[in-house]
């Protein structure tokens, strides 16, 4: 049989974001994939060199939209060692609230795409009405739905009374029965199951030796994550459970995430319903003294890199970002290596991509 | 009497095709928040196209970046006419807070005319809706 | 992983005058080691330690030459520096160890001009088709 060559993207109906492949095609099976990113490069790090810490905020929160909260907290835990800043308790519990709010409506968001790319629009226009409950809450403590600007160099520029907090702890309760049914669906949905059982996998071994994160790397049985290895913010004094599984699928990676969901809900719960009293945030000097910071934290995606370098100015001399798409990407050529061209949509929306973070 | 049949369609289906030429994804998940039970613009007849030969709107999200000018001009091109085109966001307006970037080249009229602009960072649901409903009574 | 050990290894295996070791925040140990020395480093760190997790690959233009930095971690951060000459910035691959770095050096190769000797695929990843080749992140680059 004769192969083709198949370009997918970078308009199309499966990509929610500009992404080029080249797929060698023979019949029905992929034979191999050439990747080609680079649609939504911005330029961030060259062009943070030109702006100060404050409007570097601004900056960093716009790498990507679904998880601008995390990457705004990584920059200000970095910026904040390099100032010798230590954030009230009441500012990391909120800052840590937002992140695991942006969690639930990530992996919310995701599974309405994956279901989306199957052909259950049904799942999808579900999981997008019970995410919009955290973009609500979301929207009210920081007045925005998907850009918050909730931090601050030295803390969280947002605050909640006790009716706020009773309110959110209700609606959370709502979310996490509404979770129930995805679950099921996930669980014991024949045709879900069919079309993501044993498609897109990945063992241990290449999860390890293409160094990737997140989800993925856990549905491979790889159990690492950030907030328990290496607790940053308030995530020593939170309960947290781990979720690992070993399948390697697609599969296995919807139900590593919608079990992370129903996690981050409970921390969610930890963390208001043990919410410390006193100011949310400490002045922050505008000159950064010199020096340099790896910052890391564990974004829906996986573990969200930077390492910033101050020359003594106003201006950072270099940020690095390195977003946990860019880890996944790699394992694309092999995941795609064999398949057929139906399961490429689930394939693509299985490593949850985020090209705008990959890009930069 | 057939163009006015023709003109009522156009303005009671127009039927859309959403490209990100280098955003953020802010917008980009706000416009498939329209199609959700929230939102839910397909009350107004509106649906999202997967080729650019089935749509009338071209909703563009995103600053143009070097790599995406080609793209979104042939995909321009391969929409029939009539067509419109709606900037959404600051950064399809005018680049938003990447203007300046080594890759980028500003906002969506540098490539293609622009019918509509909708500012915001990232464009709320409410004046997507507000301004497609514009844009529809604009073509009528 | 215990960071002492792996750091005492290294001064073990190459000379003092080589290396230099700086603890760095958040919680992590910065060693300096030249070019030369980097993939034999990397070869310890996961052949004697299993430490294959590489984060990143950060280059930084610093005016008298290109420094590279390789963060691993596992649990605590370790980052692996280095400085290439202007008149040389070429250095050994860390795919054949990490396959995982090909895409962190394919982006220091096009952002730096710096070329990762037996890397297999060093295609531009994020610049334009219609890249004028100019590295972007070179003091006095981009636009």
């Amino acid at each position: 049989m004769p192969k083709m060559t198949i370009p997918i993207g970078p308009q199309h109906p499966v990509l929610k974001e500009p992404l080029g492949f080249l797929l060698t095609v023979e019949g029905e099976r992929i034979l191999d994939s050439v990747l080609r990113i680079g649609y939504v490069h911005r330029g961030i790090e060259r062009l943070c060199q030109e702006r100060s810490y404050v409007q570097n905020l601004y900056l960093m929160e716009r790498v990507c939209g679904i998880c601008s909260h995390v990457h705004t907290t990584t920059y200000c835990q970095g910026v904040e060692a390099l100032l010798g800043l230590e954030v009230p308790p009441r500012g990391l519990n909120l800052r840590i609230l937002l992140c695991e709010l942006e969690r639930i409506h990530s992996h919310l968001l995701w599974l309405g795409v994956l279901a989306e790319n199957i052909g259950l629009t049904a799942v999808f226009m579900y999981a997008w009405r019970d995410r919009e409950i955290a973009l609500d809450i979301m929207e009210e403590l920081s007045g925005g739905r998907v850009a918050h600007s909730a931090n601050v160099i030295g803390g969280v520029r947002i605050d909640m009374d006790a009716e706020q907090v009773h309110s959110v702890l209700v609606r959370l309760d709502q979310l996490e029965q509404l979770m129930d049914a995805f679950l099921g669906v996930i669980r014991h949905e024949r045709s879900f199951r069919a079309r993501t059982r044993n498609v897109g996998h990945l063992s241990a071994e290449q999860v390890l030796r293409y160094c990737v994160v997140g989800p993925v790397a856990r549905a491979s049985g790889v159990d690492v994550d950030l907030r328990r290895d290496a607790p940053y913010a308030v995530y020593d004094r939170l309960h947290l459970e781990v979720i690992t599984h070993d399948n390697g699928d697609v599969w296995a990676r919807t139900l590593v995430r919608a079990l992370e969901t129903v996690e981050s809900l409970h921390l969610c719960r930890q963390l208001l319903t043990g919410l410390p009293d006193g100011p949310t945030a400490v002045r922050a000097p505008r000159r950064v003294p010199p020096g340099e910071v790896v910052s890391r934290a564990e974004a829906p995606r996986g573990e969200l890199f930077y390492y910033i370098r101050s020359d003594g100015s106003e201006k950072p001399a270099r940020i690095k970002i390195r977003t946990p798409t860019l880890t996944t990407l790699i394992t694309l050529r092999d995941q795609l290596r064999g398949i057929h061209t139906a399961d490429v949509p689930t394939v693509l929306a299985g490593v949850d991509l985020c090209i705008a973070c990959a890009d930069r | 009497m057939l163009e006015r049949i023709v003109r009522w369609a156009r303005r009671k289906s127009p039927w859309i095709l959403h490209f990100n030429t280098g955003g953020c994804n802010g917008c980009d998940i706000e416009i498939l928040d329209l199609l959700t039970p929230r939102y839910d613009v397909e009350r107004l007849g509106i649906l999202k196209e997967a080729s650019p030969r089935h749509a009338d709107v071209l909703l563009c999200t995103g600053a143009v970046t070097r790599q995406s000018r080609d793209r979104l001009r042939r995909i321009y091109e391969q929409m029939p006419v009539p067509r419109w085109v709606v900037a959404m966001g600051s950064c399809s307006c005018s680049g938003g807070v990447f203007q300046g970037g080594s890759n980028v080249l500003g906002g969506v009229d540098q490539v293609v005319p622009v019918d509509m602009y909708l500012p915001g960072c990232p464009c709320r649901p409410e004046a997507m809706i507000d301004g497609l409903a514009r844009l529809l009574e604009a073509i009528e | 992983m215990n960071v002492d050990l792996i750091v005492e290894a290294l001064r073990e295996v190459f000379p003092a005058e080589t290396i230099e070791v700086r603890p760095v925040p958040l919680d992590e140990v910065f060693v300096a080691l030249p070019p030369s020395c980097i993939h034999p480093a990397v070869r310890l760190l996961v052949e004697r330690f299993n430490l294959r997790h590489l984060s990143a690959i950060t280059g930084q233009d610093l005016g008298d030459g290109i420094e590279l930095l390789y963060h691993f971690w596992d649990g605590r951060g370790l980052t692996l520096r280095t400085t290439l000459p202007l008149e040389a910035t070429s250095i050994v691959t860390l795919t054949d160890l990490i396959p995982g770095a090909a895409f962190f050096e394919r982006e220091v190769s096009e952002m730096l001009r710096v070329s990762f000797n037996g890397h297999p695929d060093l295609r531009v990843l994020l610049m334009p088709d219609d890249w004028d080749g100019q590295p972007v992140m070179r003091q006095g680059g981009g636009e």
